[in-house]
């Protein structure tokens, strides 16, 4: 047994210093690097990136090594360039207002370390249509079980059957595949309008699930059939031009239109292992996916969402001291990892 | 013998198990009477929301508890043994000293899982009144690790107080400090699903720490 005490520390303290040592040495010695914000440039046409070069204020360079002010930023910086009187009124050919520019601002992001985690099955419900227009904390919840999705009263945590027999009946008819695979929904009142959720079944098939007056309605998207469709964010814009964006089998970024139209862009990024980030405007959509080793930014027409640009932005190579770790920015589990 | 062995534990522990029931229960209790008034003035559906969009299981303030109730039993059980010089009358009994050391680990193993199993369902049993079984699992799932803390915390204390040398005393430590760090590495709720039966395995194994010390003790060493 004496032995056993030994072999059984003495392996512990190997593991433990194979974790706390890396651990103190990168904290001693990594440095923080940032990025400059990149946008694609409606009226440069080029990516401009913000320079925060010491003396040399709030400006932009383009990939060419070209320094604008905010003009290079029209769309972004519009208020400000309003409040000065010095937005364009003509961008891209065409007449804007500081309205229309504001109404088609959009920002999507997300975050690998949100979907490499246990999540609950269980959904808060909105209503879309709510009587007094406002939109109000939810008083139902989906809860998704093996062979159905349940409607379930909060407040006294019990199921609503008729309401709960409606809805799956109108999953059946719509061809859904119990079990749900994926919801993505924003369920929070602090919003301007409800789309409900976007859900994948067990076959991947992508629907749309809304309650409108108390009843849930349910929408299917044959488009996305056969995309294999396996993350998605629900968008939810002032300027309703996408219900959601979808990630299909081969990672390819997918716009979902209200009208049920997919359209295939050139973005290709693993959500389960980069972030994104969205940034759209009037004219162009700057899509930017970042890993461990560098971003790679494109840029979107809006209006069809066919390629304009791309860049890429290795980050500096950085020797860090390898070693055993537990947890990750990529995910929520503690789970041993090298 | 067993039964002699069980009842000697019982008589050193009994007044400090009730201490820790009563601690336990009062501790579960404020936790659940805040949740109570929460459901009281704003609705159950705030629990919901708690639960779905927030990295909480609404009873992080119960988090620690297992861990100080399974050191503070094994302190009570072993500290006596060494003080008072017992365990070498207990070792020198008719009686094999490893199964009479295993009655004793299996008592203060049992007796922290009763209590935490009674905390565990008077959770359940509370919650689930609010919420729907997918949740509730979802606060025992993470709750789980708690337990496995207060495990690891009573074989630990139990394994310091039974090593005779400080040299291993050192070691024992420093292991134990990183395995509780370890186990309280994450605030994410079910952060530790697909380890759990990995640690599990290792807070089990190092049951025999307990036996490798006594080993030590037999042999004299001891600073």
């Amino acid at each position: 047994m004496k032995r056993y005490g030994q072999i059984f520390l003495g392996l512990s303290l190997v593991a433990l210093l194979l974790w706390v040592l890396p651990w103190l040495y990168n904290l001693i010695t990594l440095k923080p690097y940032s990025t400059p914000f990149t946008l694609y440039s409606c009226t440069v046409h080029d990516f401009t990136s913000l320079d925060r070069s010491e003396g040399r204020g709030f400006q932009f360079v383009d990939t060419k090594g070209n320094v604008y002010g905010d003009e290079a930023q029209p769309t972004f910086y519009a208020s400000v360039l309003a409040s000065r009187g010095t937005l364009p009124d003509t961008l891209e050919g065409r007449k804007v207002t500081l309205e229309e520019i504001e109404q088609n601002a959009v920002i999507a992001s997300s975050d690998p370390k949100d979907l490499n985690r246990t999540l609950p099955p269980v959904y808060l419900l909105l209503e879309s249509v709510p009587e007094r227009l406002e939109l109000k904390d939810p008083e139902d919840a989906l809860v998704s079980r093996k062979g159905s999705i349940d409607i379930v009263e909060m407040a006294s945590n019990t199921l609503r059957e008729e309401k709960t027999r409606l809805f799956n009946a109108a999953l059946q008819a719509e061809g859904f595949v119990y079990p749900a695979r994926y919801f993505a929904g924003k369920p929070s009142h602090r919003k301007a309008y409800d789309e409900g959720y976007l859900v994948t079944d067990a076959e991947n098939k992508v629907f749309q699930v809304k309650q409108i007056n108390d009843t849930v309605h349910v929408r299917h998207f044959p488009h996305a059939d056969g995309l294999g469709v396996h993350f998605m964010l629900i968008t939810e814009f002032d300027n309703h031009a996408t219900l959601g964006y979808l990630v299909s089998a081969d990672n390819h970024l997918h716009m979902l239109r209200p009208d049920g139209e997919v359209v295939r862009t050139e973005v290709v990024f693993d959500p389960h292992k980069e972030d994104l980030l969205l940034v759209g405007d009037l004219f162009y959509y700057t899509v930017k996916t970042s890993t461990e080793k560098g971003e790679r930014f494109w840029a979107l027409r809006s209006s069809d969402f066919s390629l304009v640009d791309t860049l890429e932005r290795p980050y500096p190579h950085e020797w860090s001291f390898p070693g055993l770790s537990f947890t990750s920015s990529n995910d929520g589990w503690v789970k041993p990892r090298i | 013998m067993n039964k002699m062995i069980l009842y000697k534990e019982w008589l050193k522990t009994r007044w400090l198990l009730l201490g820790i029931l009563l601690a336990m229960a009062a501790l579960t209790f404020y936790c659940f009477l805040n949740l109570a008034k929460v459901v009281e003035f704003r609705g159950a559906g705030l629990l919901w929301e708690a639960l779905v969009t927030k990295e909480t299981v609404l009873t992080e303030i119960l988090r620690y508890v297992p861990a100080i109730a399974g050191a503070l039993l094994a302190l009570g059980q072993f500290i006596p043994e060494i003080q008072q010089k017992r365990l070498k009358l207990t070792l020198h009994l008719p009686y094999p000293q490893g199964r009479m050391l295993l009655a004793m680990a299996l008592y203060g193993l049992t007796a922290l899982t009763l209590l935490y199993a009674l905390q565990a369902c008077a959770s359940a049993w509370v919650l689930s009144a609010w919420v729907p079984g997918e949740l509730v699992a979802r606060v025992l799932k993470t709750m789980a690790v708690w337990y496995l803390a207060g495990w690891a915390g009573y074989l630990f204390t139990s394994a310091l107080c039974l090593e005779p040398t400080w040299r291993f005393r050192v070691l024992i430590l420093l292991v134990a400090a990183g395995l509780l760090r370890l186990l309280y590495l994450s605030g994410i709720p079910e952060a530790y699903n697909g380890f759990f039966p990995w640690l599990l395995l290792y807070v089990a194994a190092s049951a025999g720490l307990l036996f490798a010390g006594v080993a030590r003790f037999k042999e004299g060493l001891q600073d």
